[in-house]
């Protein structure tokens, strides 16, 4: 799970892995691993510290890796335009993996719809997109689901 | 190669070292990824019964997708018992054995997270009041832009307030300027050596007409907003029609000492289908501007007919128009500041959505202190002499009986007068109720050939009063005569059915023409 910091990486995780939802914004120290089993498969969840101010995105957390779920917060559109940048960051490290792209808080009040330039290049890099809500748990399960079919299959 | 045994047996033991000295824990395995060894003390960060020669990915989860060559620093990875803990991944080439170093570093982790998550909780705020602010400023420019807006409406209904006061007042001076003092003669025996009745008379009318205009247009441009303009067109001729618009201006160009010219290049007897009386209201409004707005020089109009088009030009040596308000002219109630002229600024609004609506295109030139060229196009289909002349036919074979009677129902004692006297001059009797109430009583008793119906009346309506008589079974002839114009009554009207409507003030040639109608109507039905 890689992302900007506050986009929603470990409440889309706990979601999906405990079936817990917080509002309260608790920023993740280097990486939370966690297992879960994708039907026939097992994953292991590494959910890393988001990019901030303080600290790049650390590309250790990535070695070994066999997908990626980049998340965006679709009330802050900068996250969204970053994504490209994240991208190269991972496959610099890690080459290119399987990956699908959660543009979450879909629930908020204040989401906008990604911006043509950011649809285009969603397209353009072969991105499978959901809009996902960690908090109503939409499309919280699919993300994880297509990212696995995708791994299997690749 | 003693060297290469020494260092091998040196992998555990470096881990039994550090593990003893630093409460370090550590793992090592084979080029296979299976276990060699671990410390003893490694289940204290969760990672419990692993036993020798088992894969060592089956047992910690941050080891999975991991090899014997990986050589990596992963600093707070949160344990199995919440620890947290920095990996080191310590390959040895020669043995082709990892040794992963194991430490806690949970302290570090809450001293880290306290800072990260206030950094990060200021950069959330910073970016959420950054958007406020980019919120308030887009609110206050939408603001300052709305109140612009309201200053130029303001500016524009002061300009037009003042320019429809100017506008009214000027013929009304006229006319009660030139009754006083046909009033103060007729006190005087009636006999004046230097004041000639009918010239005053024609001028009392002509500024009438020019206030009726200036009425209709206002009206007219709210009809615009909710599209109740309906075009009425018939068979008109044009020579006429020209002339007509001509007779009507010429005394104000004349006063002003300029040229109208008019030059039609159409034959005498040409006819067309075409609503007249807007094609009317657009020629008077369009060669008035021209004129209102020339002091010196001409104006001089022009018009053809082609493939049943009409087109008109009006051409004038007046002030012209500057390059940056030729957009504008078309605005309703926008006037050029600093011209000196007034008006209500509704003239040319109107008459090119007359124009639009009748399929038509206005379009206009104008070079600042040279002049402006208004050029108008409309369909005009020619219709022949023989409909024009059975049209006229049919209008002149119709006659009113002598013994016609006709009631108005009218609260206003002074239309109604006039309108009583008006038709007394073509000797139709009238009768008169004050209101719907009195009508009902009178038409109880009395048969009438035509009801002249008022709408807003005391008492009862004028609508009111027509679906009560329909009710009992009345169904006398009944033409409204109202103020108002609004299609909404006209509609009313026409469902209560109603035989005709007129909007006040009326020309007597049109209740005329609605008597006779009605009354060649009665001779047709068979007996």
């Amino acid at each position: 799970m890689v992302g900007e910091f506050a986009v929603g990486k470990t409440s889309l995780t706990q979601k999906f892995v405990n079936n817990v939802f917080s509002d309260k914004y608790l920023t993740t120290v280097g990486v939370k691993i966690d297992t879960v089993v994708v039907g026939d498969t097992k994953l292991i969840v590494w959910d890393v510290a988001g990019r901030d101010s303080l600290s790049p995105v650390n590309s250790s957390y990535l070695v070994g890796a066999a997908g990626i779920i980049l998340v965006a917060d679709g009330t802050r559109p900068e996250t969204i335009e970053k994504l490209g940048q994240l991208w190269d960051t991972v496959s610099d490290r890690v080459g290119d993996i399987p990956v699908v792209v959660a543009l979450n808080k879909n629930d908020s009040p204040d989401w906008q719809e990604p911006n043509n330039k950011s649809r285009e290049e969603f397209e353009k890099r072969n991105w499978l997109t959901f809009e996902t809500s960690a908090k109503e748990a939409v499309n919280v399960a699919t993300i994880f689901e297509r990212l696995v079919a995708q791994i299997i299959s690749s | 190669m003693g060297q290469k045994i020494q260092q091998t047996k040196s992998e555990h033991l470096i881990g039994e070292q550090l593990s003893e000295k630093f409460a370090i824990a550590y793992i090592c395995v084979d080029h296979a990824m299976r276990v060699i060894s671990v410390s003893d003390n490694l289940p204290v960060y969760g990672y419990t019964d692993i036993p020798v020669g088992s894969d060592i990915s089956d047992h910690v989860d941050f080891m999975v997708g991991m090899d014997a060559q990986t050589d990596l620093e992963l600093d707070y990875i949160s344990s199995p018992t919440g620890a947290s803990i920095s990996v080191s991944l310590m390959p040895n080439t020669s043995t082709q054995q990892l040794l992963v170093v194991i430490n806690d570093v949970s302290k570090q982790a809450e001293q880290r997270e306290l800072i990260q998550q206030k950094a990060n909780e200021n950069e959330l705020l910073l970016r959420k009041q950054e958007e406020l602010v980019a919120k308030l400023e887009q609110a206050s420019q939408s603001l300052e832009y709305k109140n612009q807006q309201l200053e130029e409406a303001s500016r524009l209904q002061t300009m037009f307030l003042s320019g429809v006061s100017h506008e009214f007042r000027t013929p009304l001076a006229s006319i009660i300027g030139r009754t006083d003092l046909l009033q103060s003669i007729v006190k005087n025996d009636g006999v004046s050596d230097s004041v000639d009745f009918e010239t005053q008379l024609h001028a009392v009318q002509r500024s009438s007409q020019h206030l009726l205009s200036l009425v209709e247009n206002l009206l007219d441009h709210g009809k615009f907003d909710s599209n109740e303009i309906i075009l009425q067109p018939k068979a008109t001729e044009l020579v006429e029609l020209f002339y007509d618009v001509q007779v009507l201006l010429s005394p104000l160009s004349a006063a002003k000492n300029i040229g109208l010219n008019f030059n039609t290049e159409f034959a005498d007897d040409i006819a067309v289908y075409i609503d007249d009386s807007r094609l009317r209201q657009c020629l008077v409004n369009l060669v008035g501007n021209a004129i209102k707005f020339t002091d010196e020089g001409s104006v001089d109009v022009s018009a053809c007919i082609a493939d049943d088009v009409l087109t008109v030009n009006i051409v004038d040596t007046g002030i012209g128009i500057k390059e940056q308000d030729i957009e504008q002219v078309k605005q309703p109630f926008w006037q050029a500041e600093n011209t000196g002229k007034s008006g209500t600024g509704l003239g040319l609004t109107i008459t090119e959505k007359i124009i639009e609506l009748m399929g038509g295109e206005l379009s206009l030139t104008s070079q600042y202190g040279v002049g402006t060229k208004v050029k108008f196009d409309l369909s005009a289909p020619q219709v022949t002499q023989q409909d024009l002349a059975q049209q006229d036919v049919v209008q002149n074979e119709r006659q009113i009986p002598t013994d016609f009677r006709i009631l108005l129902v009218e609260d206003d004692f002074d239309i109604a007068g006039l309108v009583m006297l008006t038709l007394a001059e073509h000797q139709i009797a009238v009768s008169h109720a004050e209101n719907g109430d009195v009508a009902l009583n009178v038409m109880a008793e009395e048969q009438f050939d035509l009801v002249l119906m008022d709408l807003n009346m005391p008492i009862m309506g004028g609508h009111e009063t027509v679906q009560a008589l329909r009710e009992r079974g009345d169904t006398s002839p009944i033409v409204i005569m109202s103020a108002s114009a609004s299609e909404a009554d006209r509609i009313l009207a026409e469902e209560l059915a109603c035989d005709g409507y007129l909007v006040k003030p009326v020309d007597i040639a049109d209740i005329l023409t609605m008597a006779k109608q009605i009354a060649s109507n009665k001779n047709e039905v068979p007996s």
